[in-house]
């Protein structure tokens, strides 16, 4: 191979590179709070008894977990302003799209995690004469919350890695960064690589965390 | 605006070509990465520990990275290590192949582990060479057990290789995008597209969630 290596062609460019990476950090905590929270409520909706709101609820976690993240977001940023006459910045619209695609993940995850809410706190509930608002907020949230820990953080990495998507429709995250670096300065071996070790740097610690948590719980529950 | 679906009718032709090539980089992929998940399986339960230590740092990292880095790595950067021209739709094999064997290494550790201690002592009580013991009583109940998550491997390889088309190789993604660019009716073409995937992906989840029932209550039995 007669490419010899040369690492100065990044260290040089770290500046860009780090603002990727502050761009792909803030789409994921963003997308993170939107699946966190609206994940929730789409598991109670899937859940409701009434068929009008379960069916669409359905619809949407299938829908998302059916289809290619890609996909929903090059549909995202060409058909919502086309659709709805509405351009809402790149950025935000990036985390929309992560954010939708997260809670409908997240929706599962907490659907698995309310249904091993064990009967007698919602018969305890209801003899304490707790409303049902009241008995979702303060006793199947908190733990279910606690169950689905795991499953919310590895969906949360996922999203990390998603993110990198972004690029493909120029929103100028890590992925976007390396991939006009590469291209600016014929040094594709360096670039990438240093970027996948950058993005293996953030999610692995994240993934030990939750092996780290999985194997407490496990040694809780025997 | 006005919305004419018709539109994606007289494209058919090239979005089943699309289709197929998506279809066939699914199939492929999964059976090599599906064998070489198998083996990274076996070298991560190994007693040794170079062979455990480097297994493991291969599936963390294919898992700790994006896909679409690890595609844009093996296209741009390989050719330049290896010195060769790779044409795309191997280098796109190549890379969905690593990535699966990670993916579905992940898979056969867990059935793995379900295989019982006391087989494979009677394997060595019956003097079964460890070839043998590997391909007629390990991997027969590890695959068995491993069925409905490899099918749900196989679903999300069909959606990652969707990643493919943005290094320019012509699948359902590429076809439906690069035609929604040229004729200018995005919201018909990638709705269509997003409709293609959902169509086979849908029916596969239901499968699995039958499979699940079938083999738990087999294995119960």
């Amino acid at each position: 191979m007669d490419y010899s290596l040369d690492l100065g062609a990044v260290t040089r460019n770290f500046g860009p590179l780090l603002e990727g990476l502050w761009v792909t950090i803030q789409l994921t905590l963003a997308a993170n709070v939107i699946g966190l929270v609206l994940g929730f409520v789409i598991a109670l909706l899937v859940m409701s008894r009434v068929a009008l709101i379960r069916v669409p609820a359905t619809a949407f976690v299938e829908f998302f977990r059916c289809t290619p993240a890609i996909v929903q977001i090059v549909w995202f940023f060409y058909c919502v302003p086309m659709l709805f006459n509405i351009y809402l910045g790149s950025m935000t619209m990036g985390i929309v799209a992560l954010g939708l695609n997260l809670a409908a993940f997240n929706g599962e995850a907490y659907r698995a995690a309310i249904q091993s809410v064990p009967r007698e706190h919602r018969d305890a509930a209801v003899a304490l004469g707790l409303s049902p608002l009241q008995s979702t907020l303060h006793i199947i949230l908190p733990t279910a919350f606690r169950l689905a820990i795991p499953v919310l953080l590895t969906n949360g990495i996922v999203i990390f890695q998603q993110s990198a998507l972004v690029a493909i429709v120029a929103v100028p995250d890590l992925m976007y960064e390396a991939k006009s670096l590469a291209t600016k300065t014929y040094r594709p071996i360096e670039t990438f690589t240093i970027v996948a070790l950058v993005y293996f740097a953030v999610s692995f610690p994240i993934s030990q965390l939750v092996g780290w948590l999985e194997r407490r719980r496990s040694v809780a529950m025997a | 605006m006005e919305l004419d679906f018709s539109i994606v009718l007289r494209f058919a032709d090239a979005l089943a070509y699309g289709l197929w090539l998506t279809i066939r980089l699914t199939l492929i992929c999964i059976i090599t990465g599906g064998a070489l998940g198998f083996l990274l399986a076996l070298a991560r339960r190994s007693k040794n520990r170079l062979l455990r230590g480097a297994s493991t740092v291969y599936v963390e990292f294919f898992r700790g990275t994006p896909v679409l880095i690890q595609l844009f790595w093996i296209f741009f950067c390989l050719p330049i290590i290896l010195g060769v021209e790779l044409s795309s739709f191997v280098s796109g094999v190549i890379a969905l192949t690593l990535y699966t064997a990670a993916i579905t290494s992940e898979t056969f550790r867990s059935s793995l582990g379900t295989v019982s201690r006391e087989q494979i002592d009677a394997c060595v009580a019956l003097g079964l060479p460890a070839r043998v013991q590997v391909t007629s009583v390990v991997l027969p109940q590890a695959l068995l057990r491993a069925m409905p998550t490899l099918l749900s491997n196989t679903i999300s390889l069909f959606k990652e290789s969707s990643l493919v088309s943005a290094v320019g190789m012509a699948d359902l993604m590429f076809v439906g995008q690069n035609i929604s660019n040229n004729t200018a009716r995005p919201v018909e073409m990638l709705t269509a597209v997003a409709l293609i995937y959902f169509a086979v992906a849908f029916p596969l989840t239901r499968a699995v969630s039958v499979l699940e029932g079938r083999i738990l209550r087999k294995l119960a039995a």
